[in-house]
């Protein structure tokens, strides 16, 4: 018997042993005063990150003997990690992060963001964002957007547009359309002419954003803030949302979207167009900068004709994690990023700033975005995006959208088990 | 064939734990004698079961605690008994996604066990004798590389190979002439789990092939040689010879690979993320949408807590038939 409380108890050592290891195997964060912890995943050349590059360096001379550890994320890894990584000691001072009541809205409600409204309004951050932009950064204390609080930043804005391939156009003697009746037209004519006039992408959001604007096309602010904001129960058998299925669906049977692309990504989308085998992509200013570098072809942009809602938001949120140990710091990089060197920065490497200067971008598509996207916002038609209202409803969308193009289950179907994961999801 | 319990009773009389004590002798030395035996022996447990505990035990307990609430993953769980489980066993999705199980099992265990056998005899029996050893270890290598490959990079390749437009299998069909069996393979409700499978079956065929050739290695060339001169065909020996003598090969493969199937998620993750419309959904994957996209952490274990008890059972079943197989 004591033998084997010899062995317990060197059982019950080794096991303290072993935990007391691993609680020394973490590290204990960014307990550093003079270190900013940044996280944010924007590729290198994109707009957002060449101006945040750019803001990393001001920050540092304007803040000698401090020093900025950033480290580059993917847009996934942040998304699904982000309410753990944020309930732990690894939490970074500073984070850009998607928006959202599923996203930026459910981290807000459990507590894992700083309530920046003090700082927002005492740096005047409100007066720069406009109203529309500011949506997204402000949450209740449901998690839902467009509250009382600010729980993130947004530097700059998104919306998706119509890329259309003027080469092709001309090639096929196709006018460019102005209006929704002349966009079907231009489709029936490269549809006539063997060609598939838009790129897709049904394996990820390009095939949903089709369905959604669609329906927006028979939608007002009412109706986007009942989905997007619960403000009243919504109907997935409405006119609005069975036009968009079933108008989307008519269109796969046309032969406007391809077949083929339900399990296409929107990288082998956006390639497709961008090596001139589309005459159209619908997708967002994220596109622009990537557009204009690599597609050998005259082109341009037009907002979706005949709708005056469409996909749109202030962009990606810098959030201060409610464990970070340097928030003046964090404050102060986001004040830098809102300084008109940076913003025009951003605007004219393809992004849409959200307080540059007018006359500061040179670049005339550029400039031609920007103007596009404050007239959308201007006239309150920014409608968000359609797997925002509840967590989990990305993936949602894109099976019962690629149910939709192959056919396996109806519009009416398909409408019916969104309203099912909407309503499941709504937040109790 | 002799057990190890029962070398060890032999080589070593009297020392085995579970042997009575001699009835004769002195007794003072024996008692003495035995237990300085046994506490050594159950040190070397100590690491392996700190870390049974560490990595499998805890996890698993606190799996199946986090099943009995409702939980988003940060902030207070909340109990909600057997609900998760109530609602799983009416889940259509969830169930959806174990037949798909099926097929994934056919695909990484059943398959490449039928195929990396007939290989593996055909490498030993044909390649080996008539080109010599290294053309088969060559062979083998090839066929095992798949293996070493990590599966997201496998799986991204091949979702080029695959991919509908400029996909590599279509340039080939259109190449050939085939331009009416080109097909999204991935996009296709009706053919992506066909896709999946195949992929599954190329990386997989490598394990077995290599576990059955060096079980081959252990078969007594007489019996093969008494078989032939007896008449028997190469299909008859291959049957009732070569089968028999490395069952157990054939076991450990079959419970590995089963095991590997169920768990099954990075094929899934790389190439369809469980689409389209569910198609390729699995259990493992469906379990991760719930923990991270859906935040319904409570849930996702308890589909994690379900597969864990099938996987346990299964290898149970296995371990069992096993080790029947061995003393029969």
């Amino acid at each position: 018997m004591v033998k084997v409380r010899k062995v317990a108890a060197a059982l019950a050592a080794l096991a303290a042993a072993a935990t007391t290891l691993a609680a020394c195997g973490g590290s204990d964060g960014g307990s550093d005063p003079n270190v900013l912890r940044l996280w944010h995943y924007e590729g290198p050349d994109s707009a957002m990150g060449v101006a945040w590059n750019q803001a990393i360096k001001e920050f540092e001379r304007t803040h000698p003997g401090v020093k900025v550890k950033f480290e580059e994320k993917g847009f996934e890894q942040i998304q699904k990690t982000a309410p753990m990584v944020l309930n732990s000691k690894d939490a970074p001072d500073l984070m850009e992060y998607n928006k959202g009541n599923a996203t930026a809205g459910l981290l807000s409600r459990q507590g894992l963001l700083t309530d920046l409204t003090p700082e927002v309004t005492k740096r005047g951050w409100d007066k720069l964002v406009p109203a529309g932009v500011q949506v997204t950064a402000k949450y209740d204390a449901k998690g839902t957007m467009g509250g009382d609080k600010w729980f993130g930043v947004p530097n700059y804005a998104e919306y998706v547009q119509v890329y259309y391939n003027k080469d092709l156009f001309e090639k096929h003697g196709v006018k460019v359309p102005a209006t929704f009746a002349e966009l079907v037209s231009a489709m029936d004519q490269f549809v006539a002419k063997g060609v598939t006039p838009l790129t897709n992408a049904g394996a990820e959001y390009m095939a949903q954003q089709f369905v959604y604007q669609l329906a927006l096309t028979r939608a007002d602010r009412a109706w986007v803030d009942s989905y997007q904001r619960y403000t009243a129960k919504v109907n997935f058998k409405d006119p609005a949302w069975t036009y968009g299925a079933t108008t989307f669906a008519d269109w796969v049977k046309k032969g406007y979207i391809a077949k083929t692309s339900v399990g296409a990504k929107a990288e082998d989308a956006g390639v497709a167009f961008m090596q001139g085998k589309y005459p159209m992509m619908f997708s967002g200013s994220w596109w622009f900068g990537r557009v204009a570098a690599e597609a050998e072809f005259e082109w341009d942009t037009f907002v979706w004709p005949d709708s005056k809602m469409t996909l749109g938001s202030g962009g990606n949120l810098w959030v201060v994690p409610q464990g970070s140990k340097n928030k003046q710091l964090a404050y102060d990089f986001i004040d830098i990023t809102m300084k008109k060197q940076i913003q025009n920065a951003l605007g004219n490497a393809g992004g849409i700033p959200v307080a540059a200067d007018s006359g500061a971008i040179t670049n005339p598509q550029a400039k031609k975005l920007i103007a596009n996207f404050n007239q959308l916002a201007g006239s309150d038609g920014l409608a968000y995006y359609p797997d925002w209202p509840v967590a989990g409803f990305y993936d949602t969308w894109v099976s019962e959208v690629q149910k939709l193009m192959n056919g396996s289950a109806t519009p009416d179907e398909v409408l019916g088990n969104l309203q099912k994961a909407y309503d499941e999801g709504l937040p109790k | 064939m002799t057990r190890p319990a029962d070398v060890t009773a032999t080589s070593s009389p009297g020392t085995a734990p579970d042997r009575p004590a001699p009835a004769a002798g002195p007794v003072k030395t024996g008692g003495a004698a035995r237990p300085r035996r046994e506490i050594p022996y159950a040190l070397f447990l100590v690491p392996g079961g700190l870390l049974l505990l560490a990595v499998i035990i805890v996890p698993f307990v606190m799996n199946a605690a986090i099943s009995l609430t409702e939980w988003p993953g940060v902030g207070d769980p909340k109990f909600v008994g057997l609900d998760n489980y109530t609602e799983l066993a009416g889940d259509a999705e969830f169930w959806a996604s174990f037949r798909h199980n099926i097929a994934v099992t056919l695909a990484m265990a059943v398959i490449p066990t039928f195929i990396g056998l007939v290989l593996a005899a055909g490498l030993f029996d044909y390649i080996g004798k008539r080109f010599g050893p290294r053309t088969a270890a060559f062979l083998r290598a090839c066929i095992y590389l798949p293996q070493v490959l990590p599966i997201a990079v496998a799986g991204i390749v091949w979702s080029w190979i695959l991919a509908p437009e400029d996909g590599a299998l279509n340039a080939l069909l259109g190449g050939a002439g085939l331009e009416s069996l080109q097909q999204d393979w991935l996009g296709d409700p009706g053919r992506a789990l066909y896709s999946v499978m195949g992929v599954m079956v190329w990386v997989q065929i490598g394990f077995p092939l290599v576990i059955f050739m060096s079980g081959l290695q252990r078969v007594d060339p007489a019996l093969h040689e008494a078989a032939e001169i007896d008449g028997a065909s190469w299909w008859r020996r291959f049957w009732h010879v070569t089968i028999p003598q490395i069952r157990p090969e054939i076991f450990v493969s079959l419970l590995w690979c089963t095991i590997a199937s169920l768990k099954a998620f990075a094929f899934i993750y790389v190439l369809t993320k469980g689409g389209p419309g569910g198609a390729t959904s699995v259990p493992s994957y469906y379990s991760f949408e719930n923990f991270f996209d859906n935040t319904r952490v409570g849930y996702g274990a308890a589909v994690a807590t379900v597969l864990a008890l099938i996987i346990i059972a299964l290898t149970v079943v296995f371990l069992r038939r096993q080790s029947k197989g061995e003393e029969g």
